[in-house]
């Protein structure tokens, strides 16, 4: 008997080809998706539809008896950027809760897709096989952005549906289609920024999933006011150009910090 | 060629020191057993051996090939402490998403096959959180001989299993090993179920490799004794005690001799002093009191 064994190498397009496949499974499979994905598109139409209905609406102060007059939105698009003419950010309550929220949506989701590895103790069954933990950091990448993607497109959806129902203006002040196809893609390639941040966090914490939330939130907080800044309504080309590209400068100097913690660490 | 040879491994956790200069070697088709006391090091020697934690020192050869070698690492099976399943899928989901992971062709009949081994076909469909404690280490098991490894490393496997999961664990194990290629690290406290199967031993104690043998080594090491039953066991043990120099009564009720003699030479000698003996026989020691008596110091 030959004292031998013979092993054949996976190249590493492969391997990432078959956790792709493992982790569109899990995340198509998984009632997170589904509940982020319904989020995004439930979130505008109620928003919307309950802000009109309190247009001009005044509430009262009770101590100081100041008034104070409801206003509602004037314009569908306002859920996703800001229009020509008006400030950044656009009115106070679109400032905050428009379809940027969607990062934080995907921060809640990496966080928890990649604390459910480790807490299920699928990590080890998976770092056992899988001496490279490149492929893993890549794979929870694009799992994220794809994830991150439906949600804006949800969103988008959502605020197109929300206005049509409110009866709101689609009127564009001048843009075209065109500006909203890139800010959207800019959106989605922003999503690329923030991803790997929140993988980052999230296979530092592993399985303390609470931890690796607060500090994704916290984290994309203080880019969130990036976003809106550099994905207007009236984006271009360049728009995108910038976001895609400083999505690929995050994604890989993150991505390789993320592979380092994941070497240097202990996966159980 | 060696399948898994360590030299001199350590591992530190702050101050503390989990395993200290390990020697191990398991030779391919092999059982090793891996044997040792509760935090002795074996789980961390098994995830280091695994790449789940990094070492502090010391080197690892898988099949003669450093241990962070892909092309090795891809042919392992593992069960380390709990099966690594997601409670919310289904069995068969969990084993296709480590098929997926194996890149194993036809991986649908594949996972059906090794699902059949364990006697698991039936609850293929069950939620993995709805499987009994038994139910899913079969799961595990069936998980780690996934893709044909070559090497499996198990941390106690058996462990919530019933007699027909023992018995299945045991014919697995030894079909696993038939083509004198592949090998098993088995840790297990059950030692007496270890002894049926396993063909070498390595027994650890604070981090430390303090024996390392073969089933052959292991049946010479065990002492011989007479055991025997009588009328009068108190008088019986007293008078054998004041002749023989270890005499010690057995949870079954029975007198063991371990002084270097007969069944005739006692019967005869308790015959003399007015004592019948109703029932005798000689037996060996096994790995059970073989391991307890290491661990207290005594051969």
């Amino acid at each position: 008997m030959e004292n031998t064994m013979k092993f054949e190498k996976v190249s590493f397009g492969k391997r990432v080809k078959s956790m792709l496949k493992v982790d569109f499974r899990r995340m198509f499979k998984s009632k997170l998706f589904y509940i982020l994905i319904a989020c995004a598109l439930v979130m505008p139409i109620l928003m919307t539809v309950m802000m009109s209905m309190m247009d001009g609406s005044v509430s009262t102060n009770p101590q100081t008896g100041e008034e104070t007059v409801m206003q509602g939105p004037e314009n569908a698009w306002q859920n996703i950027g800001t229009l020509p003419g008006e400030p950044l950010g656009g009115d106070e309550i679109f400032m905050m809760c428009n379809i940027n929220m969607a990062f934080m949506g995907v921060a809640v989701f990496v966080c928890l897709f990649i604390s459910d590895d480790f807490r299920s103790g699928y990590a080890k069954n998976l770092f056992t096989v899988r001496a490279k933990r490149g492929e893993y950091v890549v794979s929870k990448t694009v799992s994220g952005f794809i994830c991150g993607a439906f949600m804006l497109i949800a969103y988008l959806l959502g605020s197109v549906l929300g206005g049509a129902m409110a009866g709101l203006s689609f009127d564009l002040h001048g843009l075209g289609a065109g500006n909203i196809v890139m800010c959207m893609l800019a959106k989605i390639f922003l999503m690329l920024v923030f991803v790997p941040i929140f993988t980052l966090i999230s296979v530092a914490a592993k399985q303390k999933a609470w931890l690796s939330i607060c500090g994704s939130l916290g984290g994309g907080m203080l880019l969130f006011m990036m976003v809106s800044m550099i994905t207007p309504l009236g984006s271009t080309i360049l728009n995108v150009v910038l976001c895609a590209a400083g999505g690929a400068m995050f994604a890989f100097g993150l991505g390789a910090a993320s592979n380092m913690v994941l070497k240097k660490t202990s996966m159980v | 060629m060696n399948a898994v040879e360590i030299k001199n491994l350590s591992k530190n956790f702050g101050p503390k020191q989990a395993v200290c200069g390990l020697n191990m070697t398991v030779p391919m088709g092999a059982i090793y057993g891996f044997i040792g006391e509760n935090g002795s090091g074996k789980s961390t020697t098994e995830k280091m051996i695994c790449g789940l934690i990094p070492t502090s020192g010391g080197s690892i050869k898988l099949y003669g090939k450093d241990y962070t070698d892909e092309s090795v690492r891809a042919r392992m099976g593992v069960l380390i402490e709990a099966p690594g399943c997601f409670p919310g899928l289904t069995v068969f989901d969990n084993m296709m998403l480590q098929a997926s992971n194996l890149s194993i062709p036809h991986a649908e009949q594949e996972v059906i096959k090794v699902l059949k081994t364990v006697r698991m076909e039936g609850a293929a469909s069950n939620k993995y959180k709805n499987c009994s404690l038994g139910m899913k280490q079969r799961v595990g098991i069936a998980m780690a001989l996934l893709g044909n490894p070559t090497l499996l490393v198990l941390d106690e496997p058996l462990n919530g299993l019933d007699a027909d999961g023992m018995r299945i664990m045991r014919e697995v194990f030894l079909d696993i090993i038939k083509d004198g290629k592949r090998s098993i690290i088995v840790s297990s406290h059950l030692l007496g179920e270890l002894q049926k199967v396993a063909t070498h031993y390595g027994i650890i104690r604070h981090g430390k490799m303090i024996v390392e043998m073969t089933a052959d080594e292991l049946d010479a090491s065990c002492r011989t004794y007479v055991a025997l039953q009588s009328a009068e066991m108190n008088r019986t043990k007293m008078l054998l005690g004041c002749h023989y120099s270890r005499v010690e009564e057995d949870e079954a009720g029975y007198i063991r001799v371990y002084d270097l003699t007969t069944p005739e030479e006692i019967v005869t000698y308790l015959y003399e002093n007015g004592i019948c003996v109703t029932e005798v026989g000689t037996d060996k020691i096994g790995l059970e009191e073989y391991y307890i008596d290491l661990m207290k110091g005594g051969k």
